[in-house]
């Protein structure tokens, strides 16, 4: 352990990836393949770093290290705005995770996009999403936290749309940021109530973001213990505010902090993909593979958690806003994983499954908020479920490397010809599937049982948890669909499609990702890990880790043994329909022909929304339109016209005619005359003859 | 001494000589005549003005007629651009009618 002296060095965790954006933005054409191997080189000394970090800050006793020193703008009134960087478990933990993605999608891409064109643009926005996204993490105050925030959503809109040729990766990437542009505008208004309402100018420190978990005397690091720099403007006032240091009760609040709570669920709905802004994501999947699986794992959807994560802390004073925050991630884990059975894009249906688990972390969220612990069961899902799900989604890539298509139904037979990425695609379902010794099984298992706990305090959180349950059951089913009907049978639908393993600069990142699928579920048993998750009850059937040892809770036990046994029957269901190379299509007179089209076309979200933007925005921008045409441009045409009809009629004036000016001259003469001897005496004798 | 009054109906006979002359000739030499017709009657009135000066200082009493050399030699310059202007008009449109040179019109 080397202190926190060295966090200093935190500001070069962001700063590396930067330099690389700059250099190859500049220079990119002149360097071989266009600079992977500069992208690689930075970003895998941001990745070292990161892990250094993490280690010193889950072996550390004083918790936080944050630096304000660096004022960017100061008002007269004393508020300072700073930008400064904040070292806490969770921006430690978030590092980590960014970065050991971020570095394994780097490396992946060397060979995935070597036969694309405009390779120094793509690995520049690369660099520049993963400076955005460290800084993020890394950010002290809501303002700098905003301007990584809009960082990020920039590069997601830059690499969706890096195949821009294409109308529809165009239009999604558009639609990606006008959507996450929805909730982003939420978030703002949200920020903006606690810069004035909830602060109050008196007390500027609010503008500093809750610590994200904070270390107690004994030196554990819990969630709510001490030292909130969240003191009421006025000390007598009763004013929701916490008194630092105490958590009275979990219904404490007002409903401005409700409103400031649901308004920043906003902003982490649009760039989470949650219901009802999630119409994004699926779309999204018009970038290329590796950007997808950076987006989905650990950078753009990540960011919209990880805001949750960190005011969770604001937010859990209100048992309403942490209510509809379990409500939406719950109901969207269902939504999304309904829409992921239907799917016939293999990566569609991962983008699917990647909303559904969000849902699960922003329940988990919720219910944290609701039973008043820090967040860390749902970053924990995050950390496991980054893994896995770029695992996933680095596993397409390589097959649709190999074959050219997305569709689902013209695969199948691929086990043989591609073993390493069908078995790392296993191990990639299985975790997001929840199946032990998996790390996903041991994250969801924590999500369902927190989520458990908090409706055992508020009853409407009853049926969400039931959702939850189903959506279990819908994940298992709908990923190992794919799986069989990509990997499994003994030759493909498609006649002529020729699979091959990719070489192992692609192979290398799927089976690192696999072996850390693998452990990541059970990381939290060891060293201080677990200090990294405030909040995180580590457990498994039933048993659960704490600092006093193993406690057992036969609830706990119920809910683990209800996911099992749902998350197996979601997947021996899929084996049944799809298994061993069998593809099952719905006969055409079949009741549920109805809710598949219904399903197939995404519950019309996308043509409601159209709707809602040709009939209504439209019609507003049609008014605005009218008034700006007729009535601001009227009004200056109406002088324009004015003036050069006026001149028009002027000009007859000029003659040409030397002798009529002569004349002109002549009157003006004696207008002027008549003007000295009789004006002035006249106007003399108005003024009193002064 | 001539009286002040008839110095005065004089001048404003002349002015009023030569802006008729400019108001109604279109010949371009008559024109220059008229203009040179106005400007001596002012300078008549300078040298008038000066002669009844009420003033003791000598200095004075003699400006206006300081201002009449200065005057006659403006004139003298007036006149040798105005024949260049007719000179060139006449180069230019072959007359030296005013009512033929409307080029200044838009």
């Amino acid at each position: 352990m080397v202190g926190l002296d060295f966090f200093v060095y935190a500001f070069l965790v962001p700063l590396l990836p930067a330099l690389a954006f700059v250099v190859l933005g500049l220079t990119g054409k002149s360097f071989r393949n266009g600079g992977g191997l500069l992208a690689v080189g930075a970003e895998g000394l941001a990745l070292l770093l990161s892990v250094f970090f993490a280690y010193e800050e889950s072996v550390s006793t004083t918790g936080i290290y944050h630096d304000s020193s660096f004022v960017w703008m100061g008002l007269p009134d004393g508020t300072n705005f700073v930008m400064g960087t904040l070292m806490s478990p969770l921006g430690a933990l978030m590092l980590l995770v960014v970065n050991i993605v971020g570095f394994l999608v780097v490396v992946y891409s060397l060979e995935y996009m070597s036969h694309e064109e405009g390779l120094p643009r793509y690995y520049a926005e690369l660099m520049l999403f993963l400076t955005a996204m460290n800084l993020v993490c890394l950010a002290d105050n809501f303002l700098e936290f905003i301007l990584a925030w809009e960082l990020v959503g920039l590069c997601s809109y830059l690499l969706i749309g890096f195949f821009w040729k294409k109308p529809e990766a165009a239009s999604a990437a558009k639609k990606a940021f006008l959507v996450t542009r929805v909730g982003d505008v939420l978030f703002f208004v949200g920020v903006f109530i606690f810069f004035t309402s909830l602060a109050g100018v008196v007390n500027p420190s609010i503008t500093t973001l809750p610590y994200q978990g904070q270390v107690c005397p004994g030196g554990q690091v819990t969630w709510a213990c001490a030292g909130f720099t969240f003191a009421p403007p006025n000390a007598n006032s009763n004013a929701p505010f916490l008194a630092p240091g105490t958590i009275t009760s979990p219904g404490y609040g007002s409903n401005l902090m409700t409103l400031a709570g649901l308004l920043i669920l906003g902003g982490a709905a649009g760039k989470s993909a949650q219901f009802p802004l999630h119409t994004w994501l699926p779309d999204a999947m018009e970038g290329p593979t590796t950007v997808s699986a950076l987006i989905h794992a650990a950078t753009m959807v990540a960011a919209g958690v990880f805001l949750l994560a960190i005011t969770s802390i604001y937010i859990g004073f209100t048992s309403t806003a942490a209510l509809v925050i379990l409500g939406i991630g719950s109901f969207t884990s269902l939504f999304a994983g309904t829409m992921g059975v239907v799917a016939r894009d293999i990566k569609r249906v991962i983008a699917y499954s990647t909303m559904s688990q969000l849902g699960y972390m922003v329940m988990g969220v919720g219910a944290s908020s609701l039973v008043l612990v820090g967040p860390g069961d749902a970053m924990f899902h995050l950390f496991t479920h980054a893994f896995f799900k770029a695992l996933l989604f680095l596993s397409a890539g390589s097959v649709i490397h190999a074959v050219g298509t997305q569709d689902l139904f013209a695969m199948g037979g691929l086990l043989r010809k591609m073993p390493v990425t069908a078995f790392t695609m296993l191990i990639g379902a299985l975790a997001l599937s929840g199946i032990p010794p998996f790390s996903g099984f041991f994250s969801k298992d924590g999500l369902l049982a927190l989520t458990w706990a908090a409706s055992q305090h508020y009853a409407v959180a009853l049926p969400f948890f039931l959702l939850a349950l189903v959506g279990v059951f819908l994940t298992g089913f709908y990923i190992f669909r794919l799986w069989f009907l990509t990997f499994s049978g003994s030759h493909s639908r498609t006649p002529g499609l020729h699979g091959h393993e990719p070489s192992w600069i692609m192979r290398a990142p799927l089976v690192a990702l696999a072996g850390l699928t693998l452990v990541a579920g059970v990381l939290p048993l060891f060293g201080g890990f677990a200090n990294l998750l405030p909040g995180v009850q580590w457990g498994t059937l039933g048993y659960s880790y704490t600092s006093s040892g193993w406690v057992f809770s036969s609830s706990d036990l119920m809910v683990a043994i209800a996911s099992l046994v749902l998350a197996f029957a979601g997947v021996g269901t899929a084996y049944v329909f799809w298994g061993n190379g069998r593809v099952f299509s719905l006969p055409e007179n079949s009741w549920l022909r109805a809710p598949h089209t219904l399903l197939l076309r995404k519950y019309y979200f996308d043509e409601v929304y159209d709707g809602l933007a040709h009939g209504v925005i439209l019609g507003v921008a049609r008014g605005l339109d009218w008034f700006d045409r007729y009535v601001i441009d009227g009004t200056i045409h109406a002088f324009e016209r004015l003036f050069s009809q006026a001149s028009e009629r002027g000009r007859r004036i000029q003659s040409g005619l030397v002798s009529n000016y002569a004349s002109w001259i002549a009157l003006g003469l004696v207008v002027l005359l008549v003007a000295i001897i009789y004006g002035i005496p006249w106007l003399d004798s108005l003024w009193g003859g002064g | 001494m001539i009286p002040l009054d008839e110095l005065l109906v004089f001048s404003g006979l002349l002015f009023s000589i030569g802006i008729f002359g400019v108001l109604t000739r279109r010949n371009f030499i008559m024109l220059l005549i008229s203009v040179e017709i106005i400007m001596n009657s002012a300078i008549l009135n300078f040298v008038t003005f000066s002669a009844y000066s009420p003033s003791s200082s000598v200095a004075q009493a003699v400006s206006g007629q300081g201002i009449a050399v200065v005057l006659i030699g403006l004139a003298a310059t007036e006149v040798a651009l105005g024949l260049a202007i007719v000179l060139a008009l006449n180069r230019i449109i072959g007359s030296v009618d005013v009512a033929k040179a409307m080029e200044l019109r838009l």
